[in-house]
């Protein structure tokens, strides 16, 4: 809460336009109240001719016309304030999110990560657009009404002054009420309201066993039962605002009664007076009992608003590159020095040395949950490193500029993301070089994809990702292949899949492997006893740590754990 | 308005409820009109100094009113808001009636999982229906015609412009803004759409973007899509509050027209001075009730929207036209002849003509990439879809010609991804069968390892359950069926090799004698199958038994290889 009356308040321009506007509402409400009165009372009591006042009647159109030009400002200001302070949320938000380090998009949060940049925006609009406008409307306009009652009748100012705080007082008290209630109701709400998705997400199971026709029933039992156990709730607040309601309607009596006896029995007010005062006095009441609405908008932001400052305070170090820029004419030399790595809880790599020649092919081999990912994704520059450096041509990665670094750079992953777009975009994605038409297409027979281009209708046009075609996972995995043999990067990073892919794929991914290898340093996640085996050098890792480095028949000889691990995937297969 | 039909119909059915919040919002409409009416009274009739006793009985007047007023406010609020919430129910089972007979066809039609959200999301909002659309209106009518009864005794002008003043903001101007409404549409529904989709891309894409460099300029696209839906959020704000202030306006205006009217009146003799006040008040009160028609334009556009998407979602849905029903008792015998399948609104055939006989009481196994059709050919043989050519018959009778129903009713189905329902252990698996023994229920548990309570709590979509534990779930709930025909999808792919083998055991004990189709997608524990069909990109391309494929050295065996190859 704090931080959005903080961003409120900021906009001063707009809290200014707020409080101008709402001194305006309150003298329109004032000035409409005693043009009211001052006709009634001339043409009632002084029996004055129509002509006479008719220059009361254009005041009081005039002073109408300007309460709604007020109102539709001061509202119009509250739009303003929650799309300013939307804005500004979406916009951290999103700046947040591009410095975000590849581990959050892994960790499976995006989900929720879009719910806060979408739901959790909109919900604090309540707080800008209603909450704020009437609690300023709230401070000023009841303060000058009873300023001018004061003027008038002071028995009815202090009447209103006296009335005035148990309205906040009794909303305070119900609003404890209410809460307990909800907070009661809450675990019935929520089962009876899910019932419904439930079935539905269930009713292929239900027809399967053929249940779904007696599901009627429950949905019906467990929809009036959120009906009522919702009414328990609402029943609360509902006698709230009654309560309310007798609080400002036994305020307004008094005043009445007070009024009325002063006027017949004392003589000692006018009917100019006690009219006024009567018609004011709903107002004031009034502009109390809104403010008690707004303060639930506001409060139902609250949530909201914890999440989002929740989301911004979450400092992630970004991690600059520098400037130097990194030759094309033949694929780097890669060396790990003394290179460390840790997780907030739990994982960590220690001290890992390795040298990568140029045009070699490397594979990382080990159990799930060794770290296979995390080095490749050291590699790529996506994670920095705790301690230690990875040196490129003799010079830690960092210091190149991150263009030139990712311009000679591929990441074929497990399950390559597709872009909305058209197929022919999705291969040529990420190169500022112009590619024609026909790289696009030698990339895509090099790949295997140009024949599923033949067969669709819009060939190369076919719009994929969301909203468009799916394709399936070797589709996919060929895709990203068409994509680095259109880039002809210097490094290609490559996740194997894990699980066998159809035959055709299988083999493209061999065969192109092989060809890529001629003009480019390969390091790849391997699963595939051949990717092992074609490797000159493989990096064996268990748990973090470096258990070997060398060939399959080097750490065969050499490295127990590495034996041991081949042998028990060979003699698993024999089923 | 012929979208809403069908929900005006469901809403009409609450007599009782809305009667009586008619009622009684006309009771406390009224009285707040007499409340304030009686009080312009008092202070004029004050002004002439009256006998005490006069106003003593004004002021008990006032009292009464005021009470009347607060109470009517209290019963209107709690029976519109039940009934409102006793149509929300109406609507659930009328659509879910609706829906229920073309389960799980419909569900294919859309890709993204997110419809059965929508629906729900769809039906809460039209409970708004009711609240903020159809019964506003009425109360205004009724409450203004009692004021305008009763004012037409002090003044016909007054009355008449009272009218005018309804016919403004009860009709013309909601009817203006319905209009204006319209033309928004549903832009801000659609920018909203996009920004979800340009968020979501820019997450779950991040990495690849980061390493293509196309992270700015995303981020960028990401920008624009999140101004444009502010863009349309304001816009329709600024809608919502230009409707509120015109009628706030035209309201006012009345007011001082009736203030206008009244006091020419009495300048001229033909009204008693006395009563001005009253009728000033009058105007004033009156109007408060039209303040919800400023909002009724947009909540109608949302629920002739919301209605519109939900009744559209089973429209064009043929009925299944199956008649004949399968014998109970007996392994069915299947056959495929030449099917073809492809998605609606697709142009590539998902499955290629796909001929294979499925002998009664035969084991049958279906392997193949991702993506190869093997999940869809269940489906067909499921009859959750009917090929687009060619022919699949269940004991000599086209599929088409048999009852779903009777199809599902006759096997024992575990799909890839099943449902727990909110409960127990029991009630999830009494959903077999009712008549399951206890005993019969736990050794079914026992044989695919799981050693749950039957009173163990479930929660929704099995939360609480693992991947495996699921699953095995679901096997023992196909046990407890006990039919003919066993269509399993990969039913084992998330449990461990030795309870795998430890399940199939079982699994091949219970179905000794009856037809059995298993999608796999390991290649490990088929060589007791009868044959095994191998499918790559919608065609069948090799069929067999385990030793003929293997003999063969084709393609099943390299997937064979391959599969050795892969470390995990």
């Amino acid at each position: 809460m704090k931080h959005l009356s903080r961003l409120a308040f900021s906009h001063r321009k707009m809290i200014m336009l707020l409080i101008f506007t709402s001194v305006l509402i309150g003298a329109t409400i004032i000035g409409q109240s005693y043009f009211f009165v001052a006709i009634v009372d001339r043409i009632f009591l002084d029996e004055q001719s129509f002509r006479e006042i008719l220059p009361l009647l254009v005041g009081l159109l005039l002073v109408l016309a300007g309460r709604t030009l007020f109102t539709w400002l001061n509202g119009r200001t509250g739009v303003k304030l929650a799309s300013k302070a939307k804005r500004h949320y979406r916009q951290s938000i999103i700046k947040k999110f591009s410095r975000n380090p590849v581990q959050t998009s892994l960790q499976g949060q995006s989900g929720r990560k879009v719910s806060v940049l979408m739901d959790a925006v909109d919900e604090v609009d309540g707080y800008f657009s209603s909450y704020v406008p009437q609690m300023i409307q709230t401070m000023i306009i009841p303060v000058m009404i009873l300023i001018v009652v004061f003027t008038q009748h002071i028995y009815s100012g202090l009447i209103m002054i006296i009335t005035a705080p148990f309205i906040p007082l009794f909303m305070a008290i119900i609003g404890v009420m209410t809460k307990k209630k909800s907070e009661d109701q809450m675990e019935k709400m929520n089962a009876f309201s899910g019932k419904f998705l439930d079935t539905l997400q269930g009713l292929t199971t239900l027809k399967l066993f053929g249940r779904s026709k007696q599901q009627q029933k429950e949905i019906e039992t467990s929809s009036l039962g959120f009906r009522d156990a919702t009414m328990e709730v609402l029943k609360v607040a509902f006698v709230s605002s009654l309560m309310l309601e007798f609080i400002s309607m036994l305020s307004i009596g008094i005043i009445a009664l007070e009024i009325a006896i002063r006027l017949v029995v004392f003589e000692s007010v006018s009917f100019f007076t006690a009219f006024f005062i009567l018609i004011l006095a709903p107002e004031f009441y009034l502009t109390l009992k809104d403010f008690g609405s707004a303060f639930h908008t506001g409060r139902g932001s609250s949530g909201a608003a914890n999440q989002l400052s929740g989301e911004l305070e979450k400092e992630e170090e970004g991690f600059g590159w520098g400037e130097a820029k990194l030759g094309r004419e033949k694929p780097p030399l890669i060396q790990l020095k003394d290179m460390s790595f840790r997780y907030e809880k739990g994982f960590s790599m220690e001290n890992l040395q390795a040298t990568i020649l140029p045009r070699s092919q490397v594979a990382i081999v080990g159990k799930s949950g060794a770290g296979k990912s995390t080095l490749l994704h050291l590699f790529a520059g996506l994670m920095k490193p705790d301690s230690g450096e990875i040196f490129i041509n003799d010079r830690p990665l960092f210091d190149y500029q991150q263009r030139e670094w990712f311009s000679q750079l591929s990441y074929i992953s497990q399950n390559p993301y597709i872009f909305s777009g058209t197929i022919a975009d999705n291969i040529a994605i990420g190169d500022e070089k112009p590619y024609t038409r026909n790289d696009i297409k030698k990339a895509a027979e090099k790949a295997g994809i140009a024949a599923l281009m033949e067969s669709l209708e819009q060939g190369y046009d076919t719009p994929v990702g969301e909203g468009g075609r799916g394709l399936s996972g070797g589709e996919k995995q060929r895709l990203a292949i068409a994509r680095t043999f259109l880039k002809r990067p210097s490094v290609i990073l490559f996740d194997e899949p894990t699980t066998g892919l159809d035959l055709k794929t299988e083999h493209i991914l061999q065969r192109s492997i092989e060809e890529l290898s001629r003009f480019a340093t390969i390091i790849t996640v391997a699963h595939r006893l051949h990717t092992i085996k074609n490797a000159d050098q493989i990096l064996f890792l268990d748990n973090g740590e470096l258990k070997g480095q060398g060939t399959h028949e080097d750490l065969l000889e050499t490295v127990e754990d590495y034996r041991a691990m081949v042998s028990a995937q060979q003699g698993g297969d024999t089923t | 308005m012929k979208e809403l039909n069908e929900v005006i119909r469901l809403v009409v059915l609450e007599k009782r409820d809305i009667v009586l919040s008619v009622v009684f919002g006309f009771l406390a409409g009224m009285s707040a009109v007499g409340l304030f009416a009686s009080s312009g009274y008092l202070i004029s009739k004050a002004a002439l100094m009256p006998p005490l006793y006069a106003l003593t009985v004004l002021i008990a007047f006032l009292k009464l009113f005021g009470f009347a007023r607060a109470l009517g406010r209290y019963a209107e609020r709690y029976f519109s808001h039940r009934a409102t919430f006793t149509i929300l129910s109406n609507l659930r089972l009328s659509f879910y009636k609706k829906l229920e007979p073309h389960a799980p066809r419909v569900f294919q039609k859309y890709r993204s999982g997110d419809l059965l959200s929508r629906i729900v999301g769809d039906v809460e909002s039209l409970q708004n229906f009711f609240l903020r659309v159809y019964y506003p209106p009425v109360v205004l009518v009724i409450i203004f015609l009692g004021t305008i009864v009763f004012t037409s005794i002090f003044s016909i002008g007054v009355a008449t412009v009272l009218l005018v003043g309804l016919v403004l903001t009860g009709l013309l101007i909601p009817a203006w803004y319905t209009v204006k409404q319209r033309k928004l549409g549903n832009k801000v529904r659609h920018a909203r759409g996009n920004l979800s989709t340009e968020a979501t891309e820019f997450l779950y894409g991040f990495r690849d973007l980061k390493i293509y460099q196309q992270l700015d300029a995303k981020q960028e696209n990401l920008q624009h899509a999140a101004d444009a839906y502010l863009e349309e959020q304001e816009k329709d704000s600024m809608q919502m509050l230009s409707s509120h202030s015109w009628n706030t306006f035209v309201t006012l205006l009345v007011s001082w027209v009736v203030t206008g009217v009244g006091a020419l009146l009495v300048a001229e003799g033909d009204l008693n001075g006395l009563f001005l006040a009253m009728l000033v008040m009058v105007s004033l009160t009156v109007f408060e009730n039209a303040v919800p028609m400023a909002v009724l334009p947009s909540h109608l556009q949302d629920s002739k929207l919301a209605s519109e998407r939900l009744f559209s979602i089973v429209d064009g849905e043929g009925e299944d036209k199956g008649t004949l029903l399968l014998e109970r008792g007996n392994a069915p015998e299947i056959v495929l002849s030449q099917v073809h399948y492809r998605f609606p609104g697709e142009t590539r055939d998902v499955l290629k003509d796909v001929t294979i006989t499925i002998p009664s009481g035969s084991k049958t196994a279906i392997v193949g990439a991702s993506g190869s059709g093997k999940s869809t050919l269940l489906q067909l043989l499921m009859k959750f879809q009917t090929p687009v050519m060619g022919e699949v018959t269940v004991n000599g009778y086209d599929i088409q010609h048999v009852t779903e129903e009777s199809v599902w009713q006759h096997s024992n189905v575990v799909l890839q991804e099943n449902h727990y329902f909110y409960g127990t252990i029991r009630e999830n698996l009494q959903l077999a069968s009712d008549d399951s023994s206890e005993e019969e229920m736990i050794s079914a548990l026992e044989e695919v390892g799981l050693s749950f309570k039957l009173d163990q709590p479930v929660l929704e979509k099995g939360e609480n359950l693992s991947g495996g534990e699921k699953q095995r779930l679901s096997i023992a709930r196909a046990f407890l069926k006990g039919e003919r025909l066993w269509l399993l999808d990969e039913p084992a792919s998330s449990v461990d090799a030795l309870n795998e083998k430890e399940i199939y055991k079982h699994l091949y004990e219970r179905a000794k004698d009856d037809t059995l189709v298993l999608i796999s997608h390991r290649l490990s524990g088929l060589e007791r199958m009868d044959q095994i069909v191998v499918m790559d990109d919608g065609s069948v391309v090799e069929q067999g038994s385990y030793d003929e494929l293997m003999k063969r050295q084709g393609y099943f065996y390299e997937m064979k290889q391959i599969e050795n190859n892969i470390f995990s």
